[in-house]
């Protein structure tokens, strides 16, 4: 099987939510330097968050 | 050719002949005795080495050693391509009983890791391929490059549409 046929990670889209990614990741965001591998990651995708790229619970107000 | 003792922590032991190798862990023996039982001519305890590689068609002896009831006797093939295709019938193998002798998880080195983008005041893009899952279902998607929206203000979630630019997002 090619590598390209096997799932590296999860992207779950949570209604109302984040994104949940989880498996193997290799997270950069350049604006603040981040550049690492992680298993578990859940993103804002509101826009609200303090805590940007991550999600801080902000949707929820 | 048939060698004893490549393998030794804790008195553990593997036993090699040209096809595969066996590992006698023996703080995991329970003495079901199945393996002397069913196959005295390679597993005799009464001699030492106790297991002869010599001593039956590489078939017997993999058969034998998945009668073990414990990870006691566990085996694998010399050719690691041939252990990747090792179904889980076969209850011993090396890759089911003990993972930590296994040593070419295939799985993980086949795996290439998801790239994730923090794109500056725009979207997630992801690169790879990956399970998504939304309120409608799973798929896979192979080998592709997404991108997903972080400003909240896209027409077409989860994905960008490039509206985050025109609303001055900023992240």
């Amino acid at each position: 099987m090619d590598y390209k046929d096997k799932a590296a990670a999860t992207i779950e889209v949570i209604e109302n939510g984040p994104l949940k990614i989880s498996g193997a990741i290799n997270l950069t965001d350049q604006k603040r330097g981040i550049k690492t591998s992680v298993t578990e990651l859940y993103l804002c995708r509101c826009g609200k968050s303090a805590r940007k790229p991550y999600c801080d619970g902000s949707h929820k107000h | 050719m048939a060698s004893a003792s490549e393998y030794s922590e804790k008195n553990e032991r593997s036993y090699k002949n040209e096809e595969i190798t066996v590992y006698w862990k023996p703080s995991a023996c329970i003495h079901a005795s199945s393996c002397y039982r069913e196959l005295i001519e390679v597993f005799d305890p009464g001699s030492r080495p106790w297991i002869d590689m010599k001593g039956a068609p590489v078939d017997s002896i993999i058969e034998t050693v998945n009668l073990c009831p414990t990870e006691a006797l566990t085996w694998k093939w010399n050719d690691e391509e041939k252990n990747r295709e090792v179904s889980p019938g076969h209850t011993n193998h090396v890759k089911f009983r003990r993972p930590e002798l296994y040593s070419v998880p295939a799985a993980q080195e086949e795996v290439k890791p998801l790239s994730v983008r923090i794109m500056p005041d725009g979207p997630v893009v992801v690169e790879g391929t990956f399970v998504l899952k939304t309120s409608t279902g799973d798929k896979l998607v192979k080998d592709c490059i997404n991108s997903f929206c972080r400003c909240g203000h896209t027409k077409s979630p989860p994905y960008c549409d490039g509206d985050h630019r025109l609303k001055g997002f900023s992240d």
